[in-house]
This record gives structure tokens, sequence and C-alpha cells, in this order.
């Protein structure tokens, strides 16, 4: 009994004295982190004249000057925020003057250096920095890091880092491969990256259209996502056909977006994928290409078993005339379940737009679709009346 | 003993993770990433209750987010005050002739949907009283966005919190089910515009005593626990979630408080059932800020129902405990939160008896009852202490040093009637549970510009 009471009695001391230390220790973080904001405030109020210097002589054609005198290096630390501060805001010649400074001042040198410190955090914040400082020559060694990395979220500060300073678009494209290998669907979060790069994207992204690693295609897809170009169509137009249904999805949205002339077998085929992404994306476009011509199919689609290719072919109708209008009309006042809520939903909507009407055309448009919602629901007395069901339902949405 | 070793377990996994949490905050820049169309598209779900007093300042406050593509629903639950008037008031919202309910979740049918064309992208939904789960299904029902996010009325949330939990989801979208967000305590904060200005601690003292109570919950424990993928819990006030995924479980369940915590157990279980991979993620660099109950009658209330509905989860889900084919959550979390959470004030008491029954009946002598007492107590002021370190590490929120202070003085203060308190309270949960009393308690709230106020005189 004795020794367990002894022992619990070291135990308490053990306890007081880490407690003692946490104390200690916690005080000291603060107080030398209030101390690091304290001087890099003074830092930043003591080098004023310089930073305004360098602003009034950013677009001059001399070299922009080191700061004077020695310097600590908290000091430099501060200056160097500040030049990476302000590569980010400005671009041309201005950010290229700004670099150049990065360079001369030694930051990308000692930056990179770190690269090689045995801490982990010292090497991904000088990863950090050098991506600020957009710093061309350390981006074999970043790709290097990348290549040799986990995947964790520091992964995407390193992928981020090369992206920015990349000079080359197949350093772009093997920074994708190295973040991309490890399998995870991250497409979306690559094509932020690679928007963040100064090259222009577009050829890159064009090539990677036609690579063989669908990831790659996928990175491309998604990055295009309202700018698709003339010269995408080939390549869109193959993929419309791809086999993963990620990638036909993507590719069908972004063909759709391009305005393309669809034939009405295009369509069809389109209409009937088993892709609800596909189906809804093309029921969409089907109004904005006012492919009057498609009204049955988009009233067929009113049944789909998923609620956004409902609803986008009943936003769709609402956009193709007196006649897609009429076509809601009569399914809200003859349909059932969900095809008539979604023609309930959009026609009220449309009926609700009148105010937004301030050309000539659109508001004889909205007259018109006025005059066919009273021909079907009368005035105000016979207006459609929700019944909201609350069991069961749609899975889709 | 066994607690406490859990625990110092979990906050080692806390901080292992600290650092990567630190860097991956301080190496993000969100200006790109919060204009991108990449980004999901989310719905935030606000039930509201009686927050009259609150929802004007927190609707603004979600409305100017950092954030692309995003939608904010309000359901009033049926207020007996002016909630839905106020909110009509100020945003001249008009009911939708047809709104289009998608009724993927069972919910008490609606009223109406209100909204107004200048703000495109808020809708209210009035319904009749039907509680906090009911309201979310709701909000499910109407929300148009693949990912929702739960938000309570009186909350606040940084303008960056979304994005960066958007930021956590684009990391690995396929398996993340969930993202939870830091809850912080707003009461003695400076909050102008709908935003927190100036960060302090409460000055009364139960708010002073959750703001300690809850970074040790949040910092030591969930980073922990999410780092093992046995998070068993998303904070009601701020989570981030798939919808498709919540619909597929049936969605939030009613009739009980805890609804927080039961979705996530079931998300657990459908993904585990199903062999499906996936991650429960804790983003505590997202971070909403919320009004704590001042006063014991509401706080008392409060952790009663916190009892109640931690009791229900745990009887409801009591097969996956010991199942290994639930892994983490069957072998750990789950026996952990019926031991330690939910039956842990019935050992403190038995314990507590018998150690002052053996010395009362000579059978053991003082110096035994204080040792173990001490142990106790130093053993769990070491743990909050991990909590501080993390958040000195990483977040540096509180910037003085009399903040610092204060924080361990109520970290050692809580043991001397504040924790005996908290055991109390979930036993008088669990006495309502056995009575089928199930009603949600008082809660009041103060509006934030009187929170302010007292924040600017202080």
């Amino acid at each position: 009994m004795y020794t367990h009471l002894t022992l619990a009695i070291y135990f308490i001391y053990v306890c007081l004295g880490l407690i003692g230390i946490g104390i200690a220790l916690l005080f000291t973080l603060r107080l030398s982190h209030l101390n690091k904001e304290k001087k890099s405030k003074y830092y930043l109020q003591k080098h004023q004249d310089y930073f305004k210097f360098i602003q009034t002589h950013l677009n001059g054609t001399a070299a922009l000057p080191l700061p004077p005198g020695k310097l600590k290096e908290l000091e430099w630390r501060v200056i160097q925020q500040k030049c990476i501060e302000w590569i980010g805001q400005f671009k041309g010649d201005y950010r290229e003057k700004l670099v150049r400074l990065c360079y001369e001042a030694g930051f990308v040198r000692e930056d990179i250096k770190l690269l090689d410190s045995l801490f982990y955090g010292r090497r991904i914040a000088a990863a950090y920095r050098l991506g600020g400082m957009r710093a061309a020559e350390a981006v074999p060694r970043l790709l290097k890091m990348l290549e040799s990395e986990k995947y964790t979220p520091l992964t995407i500060v390193v992928a981020r880092a090369v992206a920015k300073s990349a000079e080359q678009e197949e350093q772009l494209k093997e920074m994708l491969q190295h973040l991309l290998r490890h399998g995870k669907p991250i497409h979306n979060m690559a094509a932020d990256i690679v928007m963040e790069s100064q090259l222009d994207a577009s050829r890159l992204l064009l090539k990677l259209l036609d690579d063989e690693n669908p990831d790659l295609v996928k990175v491309a897809l998604v990055a295009m996502w309202g700018q698709a170009i003339p010269e995408v169509v080939p390549s869109l137009d193959r993929l419309v056909g791809a086999e993963q249904t990620d990638v036909r999805a993507e590719a069908v949205r972004l063909y759709l977006s391009s305005n393309p002339v669809l034939k009405d077998d295009t369509i069809k085929s389109l209409m009937a994928d088993k892709d609800w992404e596909v189906r809804a994306a093309v029921a969409k476009s089907l109004g904005s290409l006012h492919a009057a011509g498609s009204i049955p199919l988009l009233r067929s689609a009113l049944k789909d078993a998923n609620w956004w290719v409902r609803n986008n072919s009943a936003e769709s109708l609402t956009k193709l005339g007196e006649t897609g209008f009429e076509v809601l009309c009569q399914v809200a006042m003859n349909g059932s379940g969900v095809e008539r809520e979604t023609a309930m939903y959009h026609i009220e909507r449309a009926m609700q737009q009148n105010n937004e009407h301030e050309k000539l055309d659109q508001m004889v448009a909205y007259n018109k679709k006025k005059l066919l919602y009273e021909r079907y629901f009368g005035v105000a007395e016979k207006r459609p009346i929700r019944q909201v069901a609350a069991v069961g339902g749609d899975y889709t949405a | 003993m066994t607690v406490n070793t859990i625990y110092f377990t979990i906050l080692t996994f806390s901080f292992r993770n600290i650092m990567t949490i630190f860097r991956r905050s301080a190496y993000s820049k969100y200006n790109t990433l919060s204009g991108s169309e990449l980004v999901p598209s989310v719905s935030l779900l606000v039930p509201a209750f009686n927050e009259e007093l609150t929802v004007i300042e927190n609707v603004k406050c979600l409305l100017t987010l950092n954030y692309p593509t995003y939608e904010v629903i309000v359901i009033n639950d049926g207020s007996s005050d002016n909630t839905l008037e106020v909110l009509r008031e100020e945003f001249g919202l008009e009911p939708l002739p047809n709104p289009e309910m998608r009724n993927s979740i069972d919910c008490q049918p609606i009223r109406a949907v209100y909204h107004n064309p200048q703000y495109p992208h808020l809708f209210v939904i009035d319904k009749p009283n039907g509680g906090k789960a009911d309201s979310l299904n709701a909000g499910i029902n109407l929300s148009h966005y693949p990912l929702i996010s739960s938000i309570d009325a009186d909350s606040l949330l940084e303008k960056d919190a979304l994005i960066r939990m958007a930021r956590m989801y684009m990391e690995n979208p396929e398996e993340t089910v969930a993202i939870g967000g830091d809850v912080r305590i707003a009461n003695g904060c400076l909050i102008e515009n709908g935003a927190v200005k100036e960060v302090s601690l409460p000055r009364k003292m139960w708010p002073m005593f959750q703001a300690v109570e809850y970074l040790k919950a949040f910092l030591g424990g969930r980073i922990g626990w999410s780092a093992i993928n046995g998070l068993i819990i998303v904070s009601g006030a701020f989570g981030m979630f798939r919808k498709d995924y919540v619909i597929a479980v049936g969605g939030y369940r009613g009739g009980y408080p805890g609804e927080d915590m039961n979705i996530i157990i079931k998300l657990h279980r459908y993904m585990l059932e199903n062999k499906l991979k996936y991650r429960v993620a804790f983003c505590p660099e997202a971070v909403c800020w919320t009004q704590a109950p001042d006063s014991y009658r509401i706080l008392s209330n409060q952790r009663k129902r916190w009892g109640r509905g931690n009791l229900k989860n745990m009887i409801e889900n009591y097969d996956m405990a010991f199942n290994p084919k639930y892994r983490v959550m069957g072998l750990l979390t789950m026996p952990y939160n019926i031991i330690f959470e939910a039956l842990n004030p019935y050992f403190k008491i038995t314990g507590l008896l018998a150690l002052v029954g053996y010395t009362l009946l000579d059978m053991t002598n003082w110096k035994i009852l204080v040792v173990f007492g001490l142990i106790n107590i130093l053993s769990g002021y070491l743990l909050s202490i991990g909590a501080l370190f993390l958040e000195e590490l990483a977040f540096k929120r509180f910037t003085k040093v009399s903040d610092l202070a204060r924080l361990l003085l109520f970290s050692a203060l809580k043991f001397f009637g504040y924790a005996q308190l908290g055991g109390l309270w979930r036993i008088q949960g669990h006495i309502q549970y056995l009575r089928n009393n199930n009603s949600w308690g008082t809660m009041t709230r103060t509006s934030w510009k009187e929170e302010s106020k007292a924040a600017k005189t202080a």
C-alpha cells in the first residue's frame, strides 16, 4: 500500500513539475510572440521611407535599391514580407522589378538554402515564401520536394509555390503529375493551383486535353469552365464519348458552353445518357441554345429521376418562348407528382420576373407568357395550389 | 485515471497535428480561392427559434462571407416572438407562390418560403415548431447545393470560415463526409457589423468557465479524435456536410436533442457498413463565435439537454460499442463515450463516496484521500495546460498576457465546483430522459449590440 502511495506522491511531483514547466513555457511563448509583433511593427515603421521610395520608383527604369544600413534578421524578414505582399498585388514590370529585388537582397538564395533544412517547418515556410517571390530558380528544387512528399494539406502549399514560380509549361505539368499521383480526386483544387501561374495556361490546358492520363484531362476540363475556345472543340468532340463518367460529364458541360450547333441525334443521345450530370448539363444548355426542336425531349425530362435534370429542363422550357412555356403550363395543369411540382415552381418564377424587363421585346415576351398563364390558371382565383408531400420523395438532390 | 490516460493519448494526437494545422492556416491565402468557380457551392442552414434579437445581425454576417457561391436558408421554427417579422421587414421578403421543396427527407409541412429577388441568395422558411433537427431537414429539402452547412442563429462566422472549410473539403472531396468548425465564446468580444472586431475573454464567471472548457474540448479533444477518424460530434453551431450522404442516412433525427452527435454517428455507421472510405474532419481554423449562456439557470438547462441527447445517442447506438466492424468508432469512440462521458458522473460519485466511506470507517486515512484527489486535479489541470499550449502554438487568438493568466486561473478553478456541477447536470439530464421530459428549456439571447456595448465599456 505504502509503495503505491509513494508512487502516487511521485506522480504528483511529476505533475507539479510539468505544470510549472508548462506555465513557464506558455508565458515565454506569449511574451516572445508579443515581443516579435512589437518589433515587426517598429521595423515596418522604421522602413516606411524605404517602402515609399520603392513604391514611387516602381515605374522607373533603374533597378530598385536594397535597404540601407546593416539590418537584423527580423528586419530582413519584414522587408521580404512586404515585397511578397506587393508581388501578389502587382503584375507585369512592377512585379518583375520586385522579384529582381528579392533576388538581389538574397531572399531567394536564403530560402532555397532553407529547402534543405532538417526541419520540415522551415522547408515549408521557405517553399511558401519562394512561391510568393515567384522564384523561378527554385522550381526544380520545389518539384523534387513535391515528388518526395506524402500527400498532406501542405502538399498544396508546395504545389502552389511551383505554379506561381514556374516559367515553363512542362514544370506546371510535372507539378500536376506529382500532385495527382496520390489518387485523390482533387481536380478542382489542382485546376485552381494551375490558374495561379503567371504563364498563359491555356496552351498547356489544350495539350492536357489530349493527354493519356485521365486525371490531367479532368484538370484541364474543370480549369476551362466557362472559357471554352474554338480550338478545344475537336478534343471535346472526342471526350464527349469518353468512358470515364466524370470526364464525359465535364467534357459535355464545357462543350455545351461553347454554344455548339447540336444535331438532333446528338441531343437525343446525350439526354438519354446514363449519367445524370450529362443529362442535366444538356438540359440546361438547350434553353440558352434556343433549341426549340428539343421541347418534346425537355417535356419528357420533367419526369427524370434526378432533381437537377428536371429543374434544368423546366428552366430551359421557360426560355423557349411561348411554346416551351405552354408545355410547362400543360404539365402543371394535367401532370402529377414531381413533374407537376417542377413545372409549377418555374411558371411562378417566370411570372415573378415582371419587374425585370427593361427592353420592349422582353416585355412583349413576358406579356405573352402572362396571357398563357391566365388562360390556364385564371387571373387570381384559379392559381395552382401546391401540395407539399411530407414523406418520401426525391433522393437525387 | 483511465479517463485521463485516454485524454492524454488524444491530446498527443492533437499535438502531432497542431503544427500541420498552423502551417496549413498560415501558408494558405484565400483571396483567389474565395473568388473561384472551382470551389463547391454551399447551402447554409440556419434554424431559428425565438432569435429576434440576434438573427438580423447573423444573417447580415452570413450574407457577406468571403465565398463564391452559397445561399443562406433561415428556418423559422415556429418562433413565438417576432423572428419572422423582423426578417421580412429587414430584407423585404415576400412569400414564394410555389416554393420548390424537394422532400428528400421527412419533415413537417412548411407554411411558406420567403424570398426577395434583391437578396437572391437568401431564403426564409416558415414552419410550425418541430425542433432543430426538423428545421434542418426542411432546410435540406429546399437547399440547392451539394454541400450543406448548419449554423446556429446565435453564432457569428468569421469571414473566411467557410472558405477554410471548403479548402479542407477540396483536399479530399471524395472521402470527406463532414467537417466540424471551431466554436469559440463571443461573450466579452467587441462585435461590429456582424463580425468579431476585438477578441477578449468573457467578463462573467459562467461564460469564462465555458471558454476554458471549449478550448479544451475543441483543441485538446477534437483535433486528436479527428486525426484517428473517431470524431463523434460536429458541433451544431457550425459544421459542413455532404448533402448526398446526409440524405442517404435519412437526415437529422428529430424528437431529441443531440442531433449534431446523432448525424455524425449515423454517417460513421453508414460509411462503415457500406465499406466506403471516408473521413469526418475537424477544421480548427474555421471559427464560429457563439453566445454562451451567462446565468446558472440557462447553463444548467443547456447541459441537462446535452446530457439527455448524449444518453439517447448512446442507447440508440450501443450495438456499435466494442464491435470491431465499426473500427475506431466501435473500439474506441463509442466505448469511451459510454463509459467516460455518459457514465462518468456515476463513477466519480461512487468513487468519491467509497473513498470518503473508507476514510470514515478508518479503512484508509485522509492522506490517501488527499493524494488521489490531488492526482485527479493535477492531471486534469495538465490537460488544460496542454490545450492552452495548442492555442498558443497555432492560433494565438487571445493576445494579452492577462488573458493567459485568466485562462490558467479558471482552468484551475473549474475543479472546485464547476466540474462537479457538470456531473450533476448530466445526471439531472439522465433523470429527465428517464422521465420522458424532453423540453428544450429556457434560452434567452442578448442582442449582439448589447454584447458589444458591454465589451466597449469594459
